[in-house]
């Protein structure tokens, strides 16, 4: 295709494009092919014709100049080189993330069903202080024990249950850090967009190559990288909120920044912060699918095995006790952001 | 009167016996290399030889089966793992697809695997008594496949023949296909042990050179147990070579007889598939450069595929 020779041939760089040909172009396309098929020649391209000046466009006219798939394998050698010096650096960093969730699931699979559920029950009530909701988990905790899906339920339990306690103590502070600086804010916020938005199995198999696979952080960063967003933004979002002429009143009172965080913005933002820590908990029940594609234990795997086996059944059942094991942790933590801010109850 | 409507009838009848003009024609084309490869290669025959609409519709083993039974779509189906697919053999059995041929003639290749450094250095590795006396030098795991395929049940069924846990050999089961394939590149980048189960022809044991474990021979009825969940007494057999087939609607076959022809036709073996996958990773080309490639270099082969007609229209390649 001779579409920008004449370019090439105008910047002088006709020689060093004919030189790096000595590696004759043997891709053809179908579409050459296609056409030698029925014995035409090249045809000549019309405007309507005329292809955009693209890497692969230009490396037909040019043979020397990179074809768009060299930028792709460009970024995959970068990443083979530098996976040692990185999985050096991040594998002890994450390593406790491993042993949390090996022991969150051990605990929880160890810990016998008369054991298990009684406490499951008291921590509700404990934080709930709901005589329905209590009766309302039982139900569901003994509607999955009664279907077997018990083993399945608790193992999700404790992978979300360990995600997002590390999403709100990494989170809670890194979004009131976010609140006290703009330019934070603004280096932030693309970032947690990517986060959301970015396909967790992108950055999921380079990750294969940094950690062993049958490592728990790999789904655990999973989770925790796209679960972490909701409570960030809005314990920033809580915090900023916070009406300016109470922080003048604070200050009017000579309280310091610091008596000002903890007695004034935080109690105030609360309300802010439980929303988020109540989204991030939903969220990390979204990634449950996800995470099992990378081997998490859990219902993810059922729903998994009733797509791939077309066992319908098997499919909606699982993906209901998500369903209810988000409404249970839902209404539990709205009830605790209830009694924790009694002037702001749902 | 009547001579005009014979002559009539005579003219209609004449130009069915000439390839009628093909239609719209839908065909699976699955997410590995091997059968993106194939897929093509049918998709350039039908359209440049047989004059067909083809559109090629990303899909998978077993939402393909499906498709085939309850929408009778899309028309072909090929590379079918029918062992990975057991509702395949449901819907053959009923009569809503019919199997045309066997589109990789050599049937796939599965088996457990180390790779070939592992081998190099320890030849006690190439049998299974040899890993299974140490564990460790495999990495003390067994990489099993993900919930739901076929091979899952069978290698469950050997863990438990083998009685792996006894002889401290750790089981990973896999979430999905990619992990496992990712999980043996990232050992192999740092050549370091890894012990599990992967088929061939694809892209990546065209990539990682691996040795296969010997399991022993392979006994049919052993097999055949191993293949069901609820079958016991689990006992050891190897892999059989797998069916791989192209399958079709029934209305389809209905429609298209001269199609089904060449699709019966239509294999590869497994030296085939795999110069042409090499070929494909050697030059960095994507699944269309490596279908022009094989239609380049292997003329003689799909040639023999085509009837008259069709040969003749593609006459500018067969030079």
């Amino acid at each position: 295709m001779s579409t920008f020779e004449p370019f090439f041939t105008a910047l002088g760089l006709a020689e060093w494009c004919k030189g790096e040909a000595g590696q004759a172009n043997n891709l053809t396309s179908l579409a050459d092919l296609a056409a030698k098929a029925k014995g035409e020649e090249e045809a000549i391209l019309s405007i309507w014709e005329l292809p955009f000046p693209s890497m692969d466009a230009l490396h037909a006219s040019c043979a020397a100049f990179p074809k768009s798939r060299e930028l792709s394998k460009g970024i995959e050698n970068v990443f083979l080189d530098i996976k040692d010096t990185l999985s050096l650096v991040l594998d002890p960093l994450t390593q406790p993330l491993s042993w949390l969730l090996q022991g969150a699931l051990w605990l929880f699979e160890t810990t016998p069903w008369w054991m298990m559920i009684p406490l499951l029950l008291a921590v509700v009530m404990l934080v709930g202080r709901s005589r329905i909701l209590v009766g309302f988990v039982a139900a569901c905790l003994f509607g999955f024990a009664f279907i077997d899906y018990y083993t399945f339920a608790t193992q999700t339990l404790a992978v979300i249950f360990v995600c997002s306690m590390l999403c709100v103590i990494v989170g809670v502070p890194v979004g009131i850090a976010m609140s006290r600086s703009d330019r934070l804010q603004r280096t932030l916020i693309p970032i947690l967009d990517m986060l959301q938005t970015l396909p967790a199995f992108v950055y999921l198999i380079p990750l294969i190559f940094l950690f062993s696979v049958t490592e728990p952080k790999l789904y655990g960063i999973a989770i925790i990288l796209y679960a972490i967003v909701p409570v960030i933004r809005l314990t920033d979002l809580g915090i900023r909120l916070v009406d300016v002429e109470v922080i003048e009143a604070a200050t009017a009172f000579g309280l310091t920044e610091r008596q000002k965080l903890t007695k004034v913005q935080i109690p105030l933002a609360l309300p802010n912060i439980m929303a988020g820590i109540n989204q991030t908990i939903m969220m990390s029940l979204s990634m449950v699918v996800i995470a099992s594609l990378v081997s998490a234990p859990g219902l993810g795997v059922l729903v998994l095995r009733g797509i791939r086996n077309l066992e319908l059944g098997v499919g909606l059942l699982s993906g209901l006790g998500i369903v209810v094991l988000a409404i249970v942790l839902d209404r539990t933590t709205k009830l605790a952001l209830a009694r924790v801010s009694p002037s702001q109850n749902q | 009167m009547s001579a005009v409507i014979s002559a009539f009838i005579m003219i209609s009848v004449g130009s069915t016996t000439a390839n009628a003009a093909c239609g719209k024609v839908s065909i699976t084309e699955m997410n590995w290399a091997s059968a993106s490869v194939v897929t093509n290669v049918a998709k350039f025959l039908m359209e440049q030889g047989y004059g067909c609409k083809v559109t090629a519709v990303p899909s998978d083993t077993v939402p393909a089966a499906t498709s085939l039974a309850e929408k009778g779509e899309p028309d072909i189906a090929t590379e079918m793992w029918v062992n990975s697919a057991p509702v395949y053999q449901k819907l053959e059995a009923e009569g809503k697809v019919k199997t045309v041929g066997n589109v990789l003639s050599d049937g796939g290749a599965e088996h457990w695997l180390i790779p070939k450094y592992l081998a190099e250095k320890h030849p006690e590795l190439k049998t299974i008594q040899g890993v299974l006396a140490n564990p460790k030098l495999v990495g003390g795991r067994f990489h099993n496949c993900p919930e739901g395929w076929g091979c899952r049940i069978i290698n469950d069924s050997l863990k438990k023949a083998f009685n792996f846990k006894a002889k401290g050999m750790a089981v990973f089961n896999h979430g999905s296909g990619d992990t496992l394939a990712a999980s043996l590149a990232a050992a192999y980048e740092k050549k370091g042990p890894w012990f599990g189960y992967y088929w061939a022809p694809t892209a990546l044991l065209g990539k990682y050179e691996m040795v296969a474990v010997d399991l022993g021979p392979f006994k049919s009825d052993v097999h055949k147990c191993n293949r069901k969940p609820d079958c016991s007494p689990k006992g050891i057999s190897s892999y059989p070579s797998a069916r791989v087939v192209t399958g079709v609607t029934t209305k389809f076959a209905e429609r298209e007889p001269a199609i089904v022809k060449m699709l019966s036709k239509l294999s590869f073996t497994n030296h085939q598939m795999g110069e042409i996958l090499a070929w494909k990773k050697d030059n960095n080309a994507s699944s269309q450069e490596a279908t022009a490639y094989f239609l380049k270099n292997y003329q003689k082969v799909w040639a023999g595929w085509l009837n008259d007609e069709a040969r003749g229209k593609l006459a500018g390649l067969l030079k």
